[in-house]
């Protein structure tokens, strides 16, 4: 049953953070002042490649109104960031890898007087030729951009001898696919407000994915005990991906550190676009063949990331990447190496998706063209290799068996947009607008979620009865937007019993929540209904023995319920929440951790939960001007039960909206290291009217008998298949194949066909 | 968003005049230093990207009497400068005699400008979109010199508005459309071919690359009686393509004379190009979309 607000009843649900968003009441950390703060301002690099000859910051320094001006010799404790590996200067000192790399921070009492000081800080820069690019930066006479070279990490695997398989292959097909630097493009700009406190302590409201790392960052920078810090990271204006490794954190905190009083930052979106990560651009090029019936022999794939100037999550994302280029199919060869290499070039990092998007674009475009090459059916190619439930993973893992791939390729086999294809019906239309085409495409994907093997990926949440009688329900994860507080109202309703108004949720607060990890990778809600499926026996026990003891009755007559214990036989509220609380001397309280479920092997990265999905797309491509519309797409995404069905439409269709930019529209164009789109006036995401065509979701909630491991992740996958196929889409439409995106619409104009005639009958 | 924060100096003095010989005495007095305002949404853009610089006085023209109506006058409909690219938009007489012009407005950026944004400041911008719908229509322009007023026909204006020294300290009062001949409304079975486009890089709020209008009437044997070409879009200035309506000019609008105005509109139309789109697009995609409109009209013609 395909998932809208008619076919779930009474689970679509306002969301708790709806309404104050909705109305723009909400107050994100953004938002946030204190009386008598100061305003920062970071000096990015004016160059993408250079020395620092000297920072002269005397004249900025005696400006009245400005209380700090700091530089590298400022920074206490290490002057590094960074999730994976702390390379990214916070201050640079003697050289600058990129546009965005800091140089100097300010604070002052207004923002005009922080920019006056910023103008009056003098760098000397020695300017050094740049790495404008990745194949560029492997060269043997490129500038070498870290110590241990520009390449940042190296990946391959392999299975059989890939060579012996191609000359066993009927039919092979070789091609290059490139894909953009997409922006995460969050609405709220990077920011937050750094409050030393009176005991000695330093508050920091910024949003990020983990506030906990966030922390330990912070902690090592400012040469501080983490316990010194406490981060508060929610509400979030959007994230994907693109706020999980520090931004302006650091500076914020250094500035409020040094003057002592509360440091507001908030990055206009020109600094944003400026210093903030990006999707990795790749370059992937295939070699995959088939026997004469169609069956997969040989797939090779080699990739090649461009991942700027520091490592953040460069090394992950190829891993990631690594993985899905292998996919949901079945390959007796398989030779994959991956390399990501160090340039000049803006900061790539995490972004929804993490590397499966470029991946998939790649692979399934194999996928279509082999099809065609055979004279088979799209859709009836993939089936013949797609794996078996029983089938290791891709990195020939142990994997959380499901029948996800098999049913979410039979969604696609039936749904009617699939079938629209075999027989476009003939419309009035193209006689009259000869110019404009119709096609449909599909494409696949099995999705991994969690942050995989060999990386620290703890999980867990706490629940207590609080002294004030709510059911406090504490979890380390952020809400950005997605809907998690929704969510987790709704699994403990559901679970528990409790009303809505028993509940009181805390997110986003190092002092007050557990550490339950990243919010990222598609775990979350996974980790939420693990914490809560361990926590929910013991919570409940504890409730009911002490309401038994209260009450002076048996707990199996007992039960959870709205607003209190109640009879369990009947209605009957007995105690309430506040009572059974004011009953006991200190709050009862249970907690749980552990860890993301993992595969047994050693293959770092490798992942132990997939999502399974694919989506068919309707476009329409006017071939006067080679633009590209989106009329309809279908999803169907196998991850489990639907914990919450508007959070969960609101992923796919989210991520859709960002796939489909990332197809037709979005690109952070860079020349020699500097971005030529350096706002949103350049930089185009999709509007509303980009996207009016329907969407249509199909959850497919089935899981194996005996499986413990719950609703898989949702986050990222929406975002993944739909650039393969629309360019699979386009292909029926235009006969051309797209290689590179975001499409070209200069690569599909035609001259319009009665000018051919003109010619032909002339 | 905030400012660009490295963007501001100091703060512009903003001078509220009440006419226009008014406000022609302050930008007058303040020369380069002085800047008429209306919606402000372009300026806006470029003090913020550091295109041009903040100047030191803005001469606000949203008091100035008497600009913001659309009025019925003797031989056509003059468009106040003041007039919100939204009031154009809502406009119904507009609307029926002129769809072209509502056509283009519709496309300007995004509900939040077009309640800012003045018709008069997109003409003055020389590459606005909606001055290729108005070159279609032949429109007129009507400028405060100081001295009085003076009329202009739009295409000459559009030769010089880029050059330096041109007499930019004039005051834009309104956009004259002529309202069509006595002949072409009496001549019921002439066919009209009136359409405009704007391609850009997304469905809306964008910068157009390519804006087209075509815009004539065939008579009843397809022949061409008269004929409007007009092309710009992006950083290019938009134009009449004079060659290339004079070539249609009496001749039956068939598949030779299509495949002719499209090779020449490839030639004529010199558009600027930018990393986003080069020329060849910008060409073949104005060629494409005029040709197809002349296409569509000489099939329901005939």
């Amino acid at each position: 049953m395909l998932l809208n607000r008619a076919s779930v009843g009474e689970r679509w649900r306002i969301r708790p953070d709806g309404p104050a968003k909705v109305t723009g009441s909400l107050e994100y950390l953004t938002d946030m002042a204190r009386e008598g703060m100061l305003h920062g301002l970071v000096l990015r690099s004016e160059y993408p490649h250079a020395r620092i000859r000297s920072i002269r910051t005397d004249q900025a320094k005696r400006l009245e109104g400005v209380h700090g001006v700091l530089t590298y010799l400022d920074v206490p404790g290490l002057n590094a960031f960074g999730i994976a590996r702390p390379d990214q200067p916070v201050l640079c000192e003697d050289r600058v890898r990129y546009v965005g790399d800091a140089v100097a921070c300010v604070a002052a009492e207004t923002p005009e007087l922080a920019a006056r000081a910023l103008a009056l800080i003098e760098v000397d820069y020695e300017l050094l030729p740049v790495v404008a690019g990745p194949i560029e930066a492997l060269r043997g006479d490129a500038p070498q951009l870290h110590p241990q070279g520009n390449a940042l990490h190296r990946t391959s695997f392999r299975r059989g001898d890939v060579e012996e398989g191609f000359k066993q292959c009927a039919h092979i097909v070789e091609e290059t696919y490139e894909t953009p630097r997409q922006m995460h493009t969050y609405m709220e700009t990077e920011g937050g407000l750094f409050v030393p406190e009176a005991d000695g302590r330093l508050t920091v409201y910024s949003p990020t994915q983990h506030g906990f790392m966030d922390r330990m960052q912070l902690s090592r920078i400012l040469a501080v005990p983490q316990q010194s810090i406490r981060v508060v990271s929610s509400p979030i204006g959007g994230s994907f991906g693109g706020k999980d490794e520090l931004n302006v954190q650091p500076y914020g905190a250094l500035l409020a550190m040094h003057t002592g009083r509360p440091v507001k930052i908030h990055q206009t979106r020109w600094e944003s676009v400026r210093a903030g990560l990006k999707r990795h651009p790749m370059r992937i090029a295939m070699k995959t063949g088939t026997d004469a019936a169609g069956r997969l022999i040989a797939h090779r794939a080699s990739i090649v990331a461009d991942t700027g100037p520091y490592s953040t999550l460069g090394a992950e994302v190829l891993n990631f990447a690594t993985e899905h280029v292998i996919g949901p199919y079945r390959y007796d060869h398989v030779d994959v190496e991956g390399v990501s290499a160090f340039t000049n070039n803006g900061m790539s990092g995490e972004f929804r998706g993490f590397g499966g998007n470029q991946a998939i674009f790649a692979l399934e475009g194999q996928m279509d063209r082999l099809a065609e090459r055979l004279g088979m059916d799209p859709w009836a190619f993939r089936k013949l290799n797609l794996r078996r439930p029983e089938d290791p993973g891709p990195f020939d893992q142990p994997i959380a068996a499901t029948e996800g791939a098999v049913k979410v390729w039979e969604a696609i086999a039936e749904c009617s947009l699939w079938l629209e294809r075999g027989a476009p019906a003939e419309s009035g239309q193209a006689m009259l607008e000869p110019w404009i085409k119709t096609g449909i495409g599909a494409a696949f994907t099995m999705h991994g979620a969690g942050l995989g093997v060999g990386i620290p990926d703890p999980a867990g949440g706490r629940l207590t009865l609080a002294p004030d009688g709510k059911i406090e329900a504490a979890f380390g994860y952020e809400e950005f937007g997605q809907g998690l507080i929704a969510t987790l109202e709704l699994m403990l309703i559901e679970q528990f019993g409790f009303a809505a108004d028993d509940i009181r949720i805390i997110i986003g607060d190092t002092d007050a929540v557990p550490d339950s990890g990243s919010t990222t990778a598609s775990r979350a809600t996974s980790m939420m209904w693990k914490s809560l499926r361990r926590l929910k026996e013991p919570f409940a026990s504890r409730l009911l023995e002490r309401a038994a003891s209260v009450l002076d009755a048996e707990t199996g007559e007992l039960r959870l319920g709205e607003g209190g214990i109640r009879e369990r036989a009947g209605e009957a509220l007995l105690l309430t929440y506040r009572e059974l609380a004011d009953a006991e001397q200190s709050p009862i309280r249970c907690e749980t951790s552990f860890s993301f479920p993992t595969s047994p092997t050693d293959r770092v990265g490798a992942h132990f939960m997939y999502t399974y999905s694919a989506v068919a797309a309707k476009v329409e491509l006017n071939v006067l001007t080679g633009r590209v519309k989106v009329l309809r797409q279908f999803h169907a995404v196998a991850a489990g039960p639907v914990m919450n069905p508007q959070g969960y439409l609101g992923q796919i269709e989210g991520g859709s909206s960002m796939a489909l930019g990332f197809a037709l529209l979005e690109d952070a164009v860079m020349e020699e290291g500097r971005y030529m789109t350096r706002n949103l006036d350049t930089y185009l995401v999709p509007t509303i009217a980009d996207q009016r065509g329907a969407v249509d979701v199909l959850p497919i909630e089935h899981l194996p008998e005996g499986d413990e491991h719950g609703p898989r992740g949702i986050g990222e996958v929406g975002s993944v298949t739909l650039g393969p196929a629309i360019a699979a889409a386009i292909r029926q439409a235009s006969g051309k194949w797209v290689t590179r995106l975001p499409v070209d619409p200069a690569s599909l104009q035609e001259t319009p066909v009665f000018l051919s005639e003109a010619v032909n009958g002339g | 968003m905030g400012l660009n924060l490295r963007e501001t100096g100091s703060t512009p003095k903003v001078w509220h005049p009440r006419t226009a010989a008014e406000a022609w005495a302050y930008k007058r007095n303040f020369g380069p230093d002085g800047v008429y305002v209306a919606g402000g949404t372009l300026l806006r853009t470029q003090w913020e990207a550091g295109i041009v610089r903040m100047p030191a006085n803005l001469i606000d023209l949203s008091g100035v009497g008497g600009l913001s109506d659309i009025l019925i006058g003797e031989d056509g409909l003059l468009l106040g400068s003041q007039t919100t690219l939204q009031a154009c938009r809502m406009h119904a007489l507009l609307q029926r005699t002129f769809p072209m012009a509502t056509d283009a407005v519709r496309s300007i950026a995004a509900p939040s400008v077009r309640h800012l944004a003045t018709i008069g400041g997109n003409v003055a911008s020389v590459v606005g979109d909606a001055v290729t719908a108005l070159l279609a229509y032949d429109a007129s322009l009507i400028w405060h010199t100081g001295d009085g007023e003076r009329q202009e026909e739009l295409t000459d204006w559009l030769l010089t508005a880029f050059q330096p020294g041109s007499l930019n300290d004039r005051l834009l009062l309104s956009v004259k459309l002529p309202f069509p001949d006595e002949q072409d409304r009496a001549d019921s079975s002439a066919k009209r071919v009136s359409a405009y486009h704007k391609v850009g890089r997304r469905e809306a709020f964008t910068p157009s690359l390519v804006t087209a209008a075509v815009h004539g009437f065939l008579d009843a044997s397809g022949t061409v009686e008269s004929i409007r070409l007009a092309v710009g879009g992006g950083q290019t200035v938009p134009r009449r393509l004079e060659e290339a309506e004079r070539e249609m000019t009496g001749q039956t609008l068939d598949a030779k004379l299509l495949k002719h105005v499209h090779a020449r509109i490839m030639e004529l139309y010199e558009p600027r190009e930018d990393v986003f789109a080069d020329s060849a697009y910008r060409k073949r995609t104005a060629a494409n979309v005029i040709v197809a409109e002349l296409w569509r009209a000489s099939r329901t013609s005939t």
